[in-house]
């Protein structure tokens, strides 16, 4: 009797202890899925557990079939990790893994950020200088070349406009100016709209052309992006450039003020609602006086 | 008794003591830790902050409290821990997995680290922020989005570099000027501050005149090496807003340290620019009021002047205000005043002083929910039920110090606090790089004991600076390129969430994403480009200040001014019409 009672007992805590060893395998295939080892790859990478982060991604390189969808998203996280961990960064190691990308599935989003990533290696610089313009306008190209819709082309093409502003030169920033403007017409819905207009407004500068200026601000924030999840944007700053641009630049009172006050409004304990109040008094004083002077025969 | 159990009394009795101690205080803890273990399936959350101050760990004892009536199943325990040793701390509970449910953060590590914490350890509070707070129910602020509902707009807790909102503040802070009002009244036969600054100055001269029982002297200003900055900050250093005028050449109402070194190197200002020199003779005329070698005190042997009744006036924040009123209990009867400020007809500071002082809401006291939290949304809620109007006020209330969400009362001890959104503010950061600001700190702290005067400071300082400034520029520069690498390690993880997003978050991803480009990659050169060209440009002398209306400019408003007028108008039209 008490012998079939202890068989009876650890027949029951081998079928628990099976349980849990069933439960735990599939938990360890759940994590093991390729495709969940490349999301927490990226986790890790954001974590900045970059070793963790490759393991993940190898991984999944490991375990996925050639060139499978899942296979070049790891190999990008990889060639991501050997681009931008600081330290032990290996760029040539991140460049040739870009390339292996590019060469598996030449169309794809990846080999797209790929191409993206093999130019932002150019432009890193080096200790602190800049890095040799033309190879960086190059790399720029040749993603603009190949994915001139894509989002990596579109980022690139801006990129590359900066990447020319950087050194102040009227005539390389005219050719900038004529390149932005071609591509606020060809790419009427691009999401980068409002940062093209901002470089143009920065172009409107060094040329000297304030209404050129204004007017690219106004278009930067008219097609800056709303986000649904946060619809109630801060514009505080935009109101605050156009009002000092159209005071100081353009001369135009009427919008000046206009946008001083929505500045105001929007921003009351803004430190420069001072200098705006301040501003909307010296632009009155200096109309009075002007008149004042014309009303003297 | 026997002598043998004596003997070993007497032969152990300190040992004996010890451990009596020892059991005592072990029972004790036992019994309090009894009594504060809850109930079965309850929800237990732990708070860690670093403010010992009087009153706080109170009043979040209260407030756990009142949130546990409205939640029987949730109870809130606290751990307090010194502002010496929290950084350290935060850091091992934090990376060993036991960190609090809800974790003051902000103190005691550098910026970078605390960014590196903000990705790894919290979670983003962006959309709850951006919802109503549900306990502001039946107030003017029943709808509005959290964060609109703080007077800073929780401008002060946005991490730009994540583009998220990270923390939730609880306490408004100011500075002010703190005094012994029965002293002032003995010394001076005042019962009211002096607001004006010549005012002020005369009412430190007659404290300076008197002596005490013993002969000595008394000092108007307590002062140290720690309270001189408060009063730099919102005295001295706002002088120089002048300078806006000349040096904001990007308009972007403030003077950074590149243009300041732009306009020194092009002849556009110098250091005999009236505001300039202003704020240096201020400091020198105010200082002079402070114990002699107050640079050489620290923060806590100018309390205890001022705490003995030998200083009569002190600078101090809120965070001060009830262990300064706990010290002077009994003592003497402690006021609260704004700093003195000039008045236009001021023969020496009347013609720069263009306001009050501007005071940045100082939003702070900020409190994060670490990823461990095993009931975050418990954890979020506790925290609405602190940042709500209501339980705002109250905190604060408890504590004595300001409250920071719009609408709620402040206590009327503390009503001389509330802060000046509209005034005038420093523009002269004169430190550039290394060398140059060992330099000024030097030479400054030379001048802040008399052994220099302002035109020795100038004459050793300025050749110094626009020498080695070339150097420290291109460093400045070099360094702001360094960062690139760490903003595309940040984008390119911002970029896979988007990717791997569903519909709806992914939207806000991008947009996220793409606005962390256009700030950190496409404009990261402009600014830059714009001063090089100034520098490159060498010594004006003519050029149109960045605040000036161009002769371009005027021209424009007369000819719009002269097309405006009704015969203009009229002319143009009979013109039209011929």
């Amino acid at each position: 009797m008490k012998e079939n009672a202890f068989k009876w007992r650890a027949m029951r805590l081998g079928v628990a202890c099976f349980g849990l060893c069933l439960a735990g395998c599939i938990k360890s295939q759940e994590t093991d899925r390729p495709e969940a080892r490349v999301r927490a790859g990226w986790d890790n990478y954001r974590r900045g557990e970059y070793s963790t982060a490759l393991k993940d991604f190898q991984y999944a390189v490991a375990h996925t079939p050639q060139k499978s969808a899942t296979q070049l998203a790891a190999l990008y996280g990889e060639a991501t990790i050997w681009h931008l961990r600081r330290p032990d960064e290996d760029l040539v190691r991140a460049a040739l893994l870009y390339r292996q990308i590019i060469e598996c599935a030449p169309t794809s989003n990846e080999a797209a950020w790929s191409w993206l990533g093999l130019a932002r290696i150019k432009a890193l610089p080096i200790d602190g200088e800049n890095s040799e313009l033309q190879s960086q306008l190059d790399a720029y190209q040749a993603v603009i070349d190949r994915f001139p819709f894509h989002p990596a082309g579109e980022e690139s093409f801006l990129m590359q406009q900066a990447a020319k502003l950087d050194v102040w030169d009227v005539n390389r920033t005219r050719e900038v100016l004529a390149a932005l403007q071609h591509f606020v017409k060809t790419h009427p819905q691009s999401p980068w709209l409002s940062a093209a207009y901002d470089l143009m407004a920065h172009c409107g500068t060094v040329l000297g052309m304030p209404d050129l200026r204004l007017d690219a601000a106004i278009q930067s924030w008219k097609n800056a992006e709303i986000d649904p999840a946060n619809p109630i944007r801060d514009f505080s700053w935009t109101y605050w450039k156009l009002a000092t641009i159209a005071e100081f630049e353009v001369g135009d009172f009427e919008m000046a003020r206009e946008y001083f006050h929505k500045f105001i409004k929007e921003s009351p304990a803004d430190q420069k609602v001072f200098i705006a109040k301040q501003e909307l008094k010296r632009m009155a004083d200096l109309e009075n006086r002007v008149q004042a002077e014309r009303a003297v025969p | 008794m026997s002598a043998a159990p004596l003997a070993f009394i007497k032969r152990n009795y300190a040992l004996l003591v010890v451990s009596a101690a020892f059991l005592w205080s072990g029972l004790a803890i036992l019994c309090s830790r009894h009594q504060e273990i809850p109930a079965k399936n309850a929800i237990v959350l732990r708070l860690g902050h670093w403010q010992l101050e009087a009153g706080v760990r109170e009043a979040f004892s209260a407030m756990a409290a009142k949130y546990h009536e409205l939640h029987p199943d949730v109870t809130i325990i606290q751990d307090a821990v010194p502002e010496t040793t929290y950084g350290q701390w935060m850091s091992t509970q934090l990376m060993g997995g036991t960190s609090p449910d809800i974790l003051e953060v902000g103190n005691g590590l550098p910026y970078n680290v605390l960014l590196g914490y903000y990705n790894r350890y919290f979670l983003t509070m962006t959309a709850a922020v951006n919802q109503p707070n549900p306990y502001n129910k039946g107030t003017e602020l029943e709808n509005v989005p959290w964060r609109k509902t703080y007077k800073d707009t929780m401008r002060s807790v946005y991490v730009e570099e994540m583009q998220e909102y990270m923390r939730i503040p609880l306490s408004q802070f100011g500075i002010r000027i703190f005094y012994n009002k029965d002293l002032l009244k003995r010394l001076t036969g005042r019962t009211e501050p002096p607001g004006e600054y010549r005012d002020f100055l005369e009412v430190c001269r007659q404290i300076r005149a008197q002596r005490d029982a013993l002969g000595k002297p008394y000092t108007p200003i307590a002062g140290s090496a720690f309270h001189v900055t408060m009063w730099d900050m919102m005295m001295f250093d706002p002088r120089t807003y002048g300078a806006l005028r000349r040096l904001d050449f990007n308009h972007d109402g403030a003077v950074g340290n590149d243009e300041l070194f732009v306009g020194l190197k092009t002849g556009r200002i110098d250091f005999s620019f009236p505001s300039f020199e202003a704020k240096f003779r201020m400091l020198r005329q105010v200082t002079s009021q402070f114990q002699t070698g107050f640079t050489g005190l620290g923060r806590d042997e100018a309390v205890f002047l001022f705490a003995q009744q030998r200083a009569v006036f002190m600078s101090t924040g809120t965070w001060d205000v009830g262990s300064l009123y706990e010290q002077a209990r009994g003592a003497f009867n402690v006021g609260i005043m704004d700093f003195p400020i000039p008045t236009p007809d001021d023969p020496e500071f009347g013609a720069i002083s263009e306001g009050p002082v501007y005071d940045l809401p100082l939003v702070g006291f900020a409190f994060a929910v670490p990823r461990t939290c095993k009931h975050p949304e418990v954890a979020l809620d506790f925290l609405r039920f602190l940042g709500s109007q209501r339980g705002n006020e109250e905190l604060n209330r408890v504590i004595g110090w300001i409250p920071a969400v719009k609408g709620t009362r402040v206590s009327p001890m503390l009503e001389p606090f509330n802060p000046h959104l509209e005034g005038i503010f420093p523009c002269m950061p004169v430190t550039l790089g290394g060398e140059t600001s060992i330099k000024w700190q030097q030479l400054h702290s030379l001048y802040q004991v008399n052994q220099i005067s302002y035109s020795q400071l100038v004459s050793e300082f300025l050749p110094f600076y626009l020498d080695h400034g070339d150097k420290e520029w291109d460093e400045m520069r070099r360094n702001a390129r360094r960062g690139l690498a760490r903003d595309d390690q940040f984008l390119a993880g911002m970029r896979a969430m988007a990717e791997g997003a569903a519909a709806d978050e992914a939207t806000t991803r991008w947009i996220k994403y793409r606005q962390m480009v256009a700030s950190r990659i496409l404009s990261r050169g402009l600014n830059w480009a714009l001063l090089q060209k100034r520098l490159a440009e060498g010594v004006v002398t003519n050029a149109v200040a960045p605040y000036e209306f161009s002769p371009a400019v005027i021209t424009k408003v007369r000819n719009r001014l002269r097309a405006s007028e009704p015969s203009a108008a009229g002319s143009s039209q009979q013109k039209e019409r011929l």
